[in-house]
């Protein structure tokens, strides 16, 4: 689903140049469940960005669902994070003037769907969060655990293929964590591959595998174990 | 692809700041809109043709200090050296000089004895060389022949039975038909006055006059106490001739104080009101344009800085540059037309009231949508550059904690 060979960024001023990842190679497949761990300033979020197609790479190849993405313009990659790739991050990142229900048709609009097919996915997601009744709502009034389910919920709308969590559960209490990880698990049992950034060791453990970065490099490779407890109500 | 609903719904939680300019706009269009046609009527009113050749006429009035001056042969003996000058093309006498804002008029009837529902009109008591001293351009008739001229004392009642007019108080007159061979009658009287030709166009004393362009000439020469000759130059003589008007008629007879001027410096003076309106209610929708357009340029800055990060969500979602541009530009568009159709009714509202109490000309709608659509196109080009720039936010922004 996602290969990455000896990818570098780094970021130059007019003094420092620093290099963010450094002959980054890491392999993800597809249906995968991957938590990435590392100590702050190690690179994790450029990895995701990268990964995301948020930011460009300074060197290295980087394949996503077999497709060599380092030559894409700018507007090729954003049709291809919109129909592959689904962002859930650690702040929720819901726009503030719209409603849940325009909230998640923000990308599905991108996508170019009619309105009956974007209304059909958006309850539908918003069924599958838990929130139907809620699609009128402001995010500003709901909880921080059901904000985050509805980021998740505008991530599923378009049924990506892949699946990137930022710290999702950074800013939820554990219970809302715990909910919000569950959730996570249960939509990697349908087959979206998942790569989710967690600075929580216990999260991480619940990953299928487990990626330490650390100085912008892989440091450390570990297959976990993970088996949901609960399925999502 | 436009975000309408969910854009409406974003204006509307932000709905003073949008209101502000919205109502900015409406106001500036109202303004303009109404200036425009205001600066539209002032512009017809100076560029309308005189029908005199303006550029190369000069007009030399003098007033003589003896009180038993003889004016008659003074006028010949004047003319007679004026035409003889080199540069000139022709000279006449006339009792006042066009455009200058100095003349006389009187009321003219189609039938005898009448004393209402007469045409008013601007005269001139001239000689034969009138005509082509001021490069009328006769449509009709004949022109003045010298046996048409009569002389006539100050205090003497004095009347013409033959007369050139205007093509317009030809048309006021006689209702379109043909006015050579017909007859008019100044004032009360029952003494007929025969057309013998028409002239295109002649502005008058008064180019601000209702009745501008209504205009009589009688061959006639009247010796009161000053007279005025025009003179025509030769194209690109004028100022050399000007130079040598005054010191030539002083020299011919020094009894006399003599004051020599342009006719287009009579036209510029007689619109400097237009002028200056022209120019300041210019200034003034320019500098409402531009500080309309500084109000759209700061509020767009203000918001895209405000959203930056939701800019960079928008981009991670799968929003192109594009995407990004166009929504700013038709947010943009939305206020801008709320504006404009709230100032579409400000500007009939006021050109109502400018029509009624200040006698201003009508505002039409087609000029009107014309000023709604350059402050429409003015609106989108502040909004561009502001619009391209938020463009260039990084998807990266979404996944930054700040």
């Amino acid at each position: 689903m996602l290969k990455m060979q000896n990818i570098r960024k780094s970021y130059r001023t007019d003094t420092i140049e620093t290099h963010a990842l450094r002959d980054f190679s890491l392999e993800v497949n597809e249906g995968e469940f991957v938590s990435v761990t590392g100590p702050s300033g190690s690179g994790k979020t450029t990895f995701l960005n990268i990964a995301g197609l948020l930011e460009t790479p300074t060197g290295g190849q980087y394949l996503l669902d077999g497709q060599e993405v380092g030559n894409l313009s700018d507007s090729e990659r954003s049709r291809l994070r919109n129909e592959k790739i689904g962002f859930i991050f650690q702040g929720f990142n819901l726009i503030p003037d719209l409603n849940l229900f325009d909230n998640i048709d923000v990308p599905l609009r991108y996508r170019g769907f009619n309105a009956k097919e974007r209304r059909r996915r958006i309850e539908r997601s918003l069924e599958q969060v838990g929130l139907s009744a809620r699609a009128k709502h402001l995010p500003a009034q709901l909880s921080g655990g059901q904000q985050q389910r509805v980021a998740i919920a505008r991530a599923l709308a378009g049924e990506p293929r892949f699946l990137l969590a930022d710290e999702p559960t950074g800013n939820l209490d554990s219970l809302m964590a715990r909910q919000v990880m569950e959730l996570l698990e249960f939509i990697n049992e349908w087959g979206t591959t998942i790569v989710m950034v967690t600075h929580d060791p216990e999260l991480a453990r619940r990953a299928q595998r487990n990626i330490q970065i650390v100085d912008g490099q892989v440091s450390d490779l570990r297959q976990t174990i993970a088996q949901p407890e609960v399925a999502i109500a | 692809m436009f975000e309408l609903k969910p854009m409406l719904s974003a204006l509307w939680r932000n709905k003073v700041s949008a209101l502000l300019i919205a109502l900015q706009l409406a106001l500036t269009l109202a303004i303009v809109s109404n200036a425009t046609v205001i600066v539209k009527d002032r512009m017809e009113k100076v560029a309308r043709p005189t029908g005199m050749d303006v550029e190369n006429i000069i007009a030399a009035t003098y007033m003589p200090i003896p009180t038993d001056y003889d004016m008659a042969g003074a006028v010949i003996a004047d003319l007679d050296l004026l035409r003889r000058t080199p540069g000139v093309l022709d000279a006449s006498v006339t009792n006042q000089i066009p455009l200058s804002g100095s003349g006389s008029a009187g009321t003219y009837f189609n039938e005898p004895n009448q004393e209402i529902g007469g045409e008013n009109a601007n005269y001139y008591q001239v000689d034969s060389h009138f005509i082509d001293t001021l490069g009328l351009n006769l449509i009709e008739g004949r022109n003045f022949t010298p046996t048409d001229e009569h002389v006539v004392g100050p205090n003497e009642r004095h009347h013409s039975e033959v007369a050139v007019i205007s093509k317009q108080f030809a048309e006021k007159l006689f209702s379109g038909e043909s006015a050579v061979g017909r007859f008019f009658y100044a004032g009360n009287s029952d003494q007929p006055v025969e057309i013998i030709g028409v002239v295109e166009q002649h502005l008058g004393a008064w180019p601000g006059w209702s009745r501008a362009g209504n205009v009589v000439f009688y061959p006639l020469l009247v010796t009161d106490n000053h007279k005025r000759y025009l003179i025509r130059t030769e194209p690109g003589q004028r100022d050399a001739v000007f130079k040598e008007v005054e010191e030539l008629l002083n020299n011919r007879d020094p009894q006399r104080v003599v004051q020599v001027e342009t006719l287009s410096k009579n036209l510029e003076r007689t619109y400097i009101g237009d002028n200056v309106m022209i120019k300041v209610l210019s200034l003034v929708m320019a500098l409402l344009t531009f500080i309309v357009a500084l109000g759209i340029i700061g509020l767009t800055i203000f918001w895209i800085n405000q959203r930056t990060k939701q800019i960079g969500i928008r981009r991670a979602l799968g929003a192109t540059r594009a995407n990004i541009s166009r929504y700013f530009l038709v947010e943009n568009s939305l206020i801008a037309g709320t504006g404009l159709v709230l100032g579409t009714a400000g500007a009939l509202i006021i050109n109502r009231l400018m029509v009624s109490e200040f006698s201003q000309p009508t505002l039409t709608l087609p000029l009107l949508a014309v000023c709604a659509i350059v402050l429409l196109l003015v609106s989108i080009t502040a909004a561009l550059m502001p619009a391209m720039r938020a463009a260039n936010v990084s998807p990266a922004m979404a996944t930054r904690s700040v």
